[in-house]
């Protein structure tokens, strides 16, 4: 083999480990996305934003000198609360309104929350403490930094979680039911609404748990940084199939990978385009998402 | 036999689920046809493949001797077919009036550029299309009503002036499916007059999709039956009324 | 401070986004296609104006000439834009579409970014300074006229009725997918000269003038107004172009606070009075001696 095929094959195995822990953050985020529009339809722009304030908590909780193993989980919780608030306060009345006006309203809460931010804690990233001590493994001639295992192993971990809950649990089992029909899981006695609001809480605190592994991969922390991200993920559950929760997994990954094999290939002005691109691409060819089945409107 | 429309074998299947078989039918210039059949017979079905809101599974579409199976519903409305819908799509926010104008949209000769610049041709076809459209609404008893708002009409004139809009396309075939749906008694013998009259008025073939029975067998000359997307008969309606299929269809429907 | 030259400015403005807030009206409220890219259209129209301004403009031309070129080739070109983008992506519904929109919008920007000719991030700079509020205006004229007269045509007719009901619009023998592309063209079309005569009033253009936040800005402008009423995304467009100003007089602190005065007036706008101030309605001479409508009073 000559050496520019190896380095051309080391090149890109480390692009795919790169991609991968990017991914897994998409993913996670994704999830959220994916969780909510499966039960309520709804496009909830303001899903970044959870993601955003889900990393400020992981931020102040660390300048505190707590450990991540608490920091975490107390984000995963701030997101939450925040999600089910909104959820309570802003979308539930407008649900009945159409698809156009939830949307908007979204889109409202998202710019809201934003701007809410720079002005409460101002516009400027800030940088985000070292939780751990940073170190790079070298697996055969490629790096992995413990930042991209640890984000890796805790996505994993909270899918399985995620899995477990919507899959063996009572209460996922009513989502599952929700999800596939909310009038007739109404009518079999579930409390749809207590679902919708738990649905908000368990998507809010997997984007939040990726904004305090976000902050750490990045060391930075600001505002509006939802927004791109947040678009990202939402790209990532349509390229899955948005309502399927594999789907979301899988679409994360895919997005992760490719955005990082065009900037390692290519050029990386073009990254944030990517997305966009894929979504335009996958809309006009298969708009259910790779895991996902086609309907159609009734006449 | 003269033939407007005819249907040649169509088969719609969803995912496994096959929702008509090899449905046929054929239409002659003034006939008035009725398909009855039992909730989910798949009647609504044949409807939408005709006019090409469904893409048939096989099975082809002939409209005025041209094969229309693939064709978008509006080019197939503008070929001379129209309809009317079950759960009647009137443009609710627009008037009486413009409701009826919109059907003569693809017959309008003038462009863009004349609208935009109000230009005699506009001004000329405007006003022919709105004698026209007056006209319409007389018959249908609605002349009073042309600047209300379609969404404020109460239901029986709702449903007279989708029928009065799909006329408004000049057709030469009129699919009317379920015309007399939530009208009381009093209300659908009117429409069955109305339907007759139509046809003779308007030398038009109509095909009609209803629950209602006594309208069926009234105004239809035949009948075509539909269970579980398969023709189980076809005839006259006293034909249909004697024939043992059909009503072990209906009464197992029932229980 | 001088009036003139205080007010000057914000009627430009004025008169730029209320073109903007026309043509997304148009394709958001009188189609019923939701877009969320407009700010896309309105870049493509800048840079392309203020291109033939920098690059292309033979000095012997009057500046008016010049202005109308460089106007009529960012209709054009925005025009084209609009194509590309309508064409795949009507086929989409509802938040599919938004979401698709969004994407070319921000996809155009990063395009944008990645020139260097025009400066790229660093923007374009020395742009003629040829539109001036009698241009501006004149548009607006022409616009409002050609947009009412439209409406009242079959082809606007037939724009409407795809809001109303896209399947009784195909029904009645409407082309819907060419209705729904020319609405977007021309509101796309629209988009692009109000971009050229904001380059040649601003002289300067960056790629974060026409950014996302931009598009709910508009957006915002026509909820406001009431969609689907001209008269409103006009009335939308000037007062969300002085609402900064008179946040101002409250002080600065005040005036940071504009964009979550934004999102708080869009999201009580959905939840209380979701059709705006007009409704669909026009302010009509008429209506002083209404018509039955069959409306409860």
């Amino acid at each position: 083999m000559s050496d520019q095929v190896a380095y051309f094959f080391q090149d890109l195995g480390q692009y795919l480990i790169n991609g991968i822990a990017q991914g897994s953050i998409y993913a996670l985020v994704a999830l959220g996305y994916t969780m909510v529009y499966g039960i309520i339809r709804l496009i909830n722009f303001a899903h970044g934003e959870f993601y955003m304030v889900g990393a400020f908590v992981g931020l102040f909780l660390i300048q505190a000198h707590l450990p991540f193993i608490i920091a975490l989980p107390c984000a995963m919780l701030g997101s939450g609360l925040l999600a089910v608030t909104v959820e309570r306060l802003v979308y539930r009345p407008i649900r009945k309104a159409g698809k156009i006006q939830a949307l908007i309203t979204a889109l409202g809460v998202s710019l809201l929350l934003q701007y809410l931010g720079q002005n409460l804690l101002g516009a400027d990233p800030r940088p985000f403490p070292d939780a751990l001590e940073n170190k790079t493994y070298m697996m055969g001639p490629l790096m992995i930094s413990k930042i991209q295992l640890i984000i890796i192993v805790t996505t994993v971990i909270l899918m399985g979680a995620l899995r477990y809950l919507v899959m063996y649990t009572k209460i996922g089992k009513a989502m599952r039911a929700t999800s596939y029909n909310l009038e007739a899981a109404e009518l079999m006695g579930i409390d749809t609404n207590k679902i919708i609001s738990f649905t908000f809480f368990v998507g809010a605190a997997l984007a939040g748990a990726a904004g305090v592994l976000v902050g750490m991969y990045y060391n930075t922390v600001e505002p509006m940084m939802g927004m791109i991200p947040g678009l990202k993920a939402f790209v990532a559950a349509v390229l899955g199939g948005i309502g399927v929760i594999p789907g979301a997994v899988l679409g994360g990954l895919v997005l992760g990978v490719a955005e990082n094999l065009v900037i390692g290939f290519w050029v990386s002005t073009y990254r944030d385009a990517i997305a966009f691109a894929i979504l335009i691409i996958i809309l006009l060819i298969r708009p259910a998402g790779l895991l996902g089945r086609n309907t159609r409107e009734k006449v | 036999m003269n033939v407007v429309l005819k249907a040649d074998a169509l088969t719609m299947r969803f995912g496994g689920l096959l929702a008509v078989d090899k449905f046929s039918m054929e239409v002659a210039p003034t006939d008035l046809l009725g398909v009855i059949g039992p909730n989910g017979a798949g009647k609504t079905t044949v409807f939408n493949m005709l006019t090409g809101m469904y893409i048939p599974t096989e099975g082809r579409v002939s409209l005025l001797n041209e094969d229309v199976t693939d064709l978008s519903p509006h080019q197939i409305t503008q070929r001379g077919m129209s309809r009317t819908f079950q759960n009647i799509r009137l443009f609710k926010d627009l008037t009486v009036l413009d409701n009826i104008r919109l059907a003569g949209h693809f017959r309008l000769k003038y462009r863009l550029l004349n609208s935009i610049l109000r230009t005699k041709a506009f001004k000329q076809e405007e006003e022919n299309l709105i004698t026209e459209a007056r006209e319409l609404l007389k018959i249908f008893s609605l002349e009073k009503k042309e600047t209300f708002l379609a969404r404020n009409l109460p239901y029986g004139e709702q449903r007279r002036l989708e029928i009065a809009r799909a006329l408004a396309i000049h057709p030469k075939v009129l699919l009317l499916d379920e015309p007399a749906a939530g009208m009381n008694p009093n209300e659908t013998k009117e429409l069955t007059a109305l339907i007759r009259w139509v046809r003779d008025h308007f030398q038009i073939a109509i095909v009609l999709i209803e629950h209602d029975m006594a309208l069926v067998m009234n105004v239809c000359e035949r009948i075509y039956v539909l269970d579980h997307g398969v023709e189980i008969a076809r005839g006259t309606p006293a034909q249909i009324q004697s024939n043992p299929a059909v009503i072990e269809a209906y009464l197992g429907a029932s229980t | 401070m001088n009036l003139v030259s205080y007010l000057g400015p914000l009627l430009q403005n004025a008169g730029v986004f209320i073109i903007l807030a026309l043509g997304l009206n148009l394709i958001n409220g009188i189609a019923g296609q939701f877009s969320l890219g407009h700010a896309g259209f309105w870049a493509v129209g800048a840079y392309v104006g203020a291109s033939y301004g920098v690059f292309f403009a033979p000095a012997f031309l009057p500046d008016f000439v010049n202005l109308l070129i460089s106007n009529v080739l960012a209709i054009i070109a925005a025009s084209i834009a609009g194509i590309l983008v309508g064409v795949p992506c009507l086929r989409l519904r509802g938040d599919y579409l938004a979401i698709a929109t969004l994407g070319f919008g921000e996809i155009i920007r990063i395009i944008i970014n990645n020139l260097d000719v025009v400066g790229g991030p660093r923007g374009f700079t020395n742009i003629p300074h040829w539109s001036n509020l009698f241009w501006i205006y004149l548009w607006v004229v022409i616009c409002v006229v050609m947009l009412a007269n439209l409406l009242r045509g079959t082809h606007g007719r037939a724009i409407i009725s795809i809001r109303e009901d896209e399947i009784a619009a195909a029904a009645m023998g409407v082309n819907t997918t060419k209705y729904k592309t020319l609405a977007f063209v021309i509101g796309a079309g629209m988009a692009g000269l109000a971009g050229s005569l904001f380059a040649h009033a601003q002289q300067f253009i960056h790629p974060s003038s026409f950014s996302f936040m931009w598009s709910v800005i508009i957006l915002l402008m026509i909820i406001l107004g009431g969609m689907g009423s001209m008269t409103g995304a006009i009335v939308g467009a000037v007062f969300l172009t002085f609402l900064p100003e008179f946040l101002r007089l409250f002080g600065e602190t005040v005036s940071e606070w504009r964009m979550v005065i934004y999102s708080l007036l869009l999201i009580f706008l959905m939840l209380l009075r979701p059709q705006g101030i007009f409704g669909k309605h026009e302010f009509n001479l008429k209506r002083l001696w209404p018509v039955k409508t069959g409306d409860a009073k």
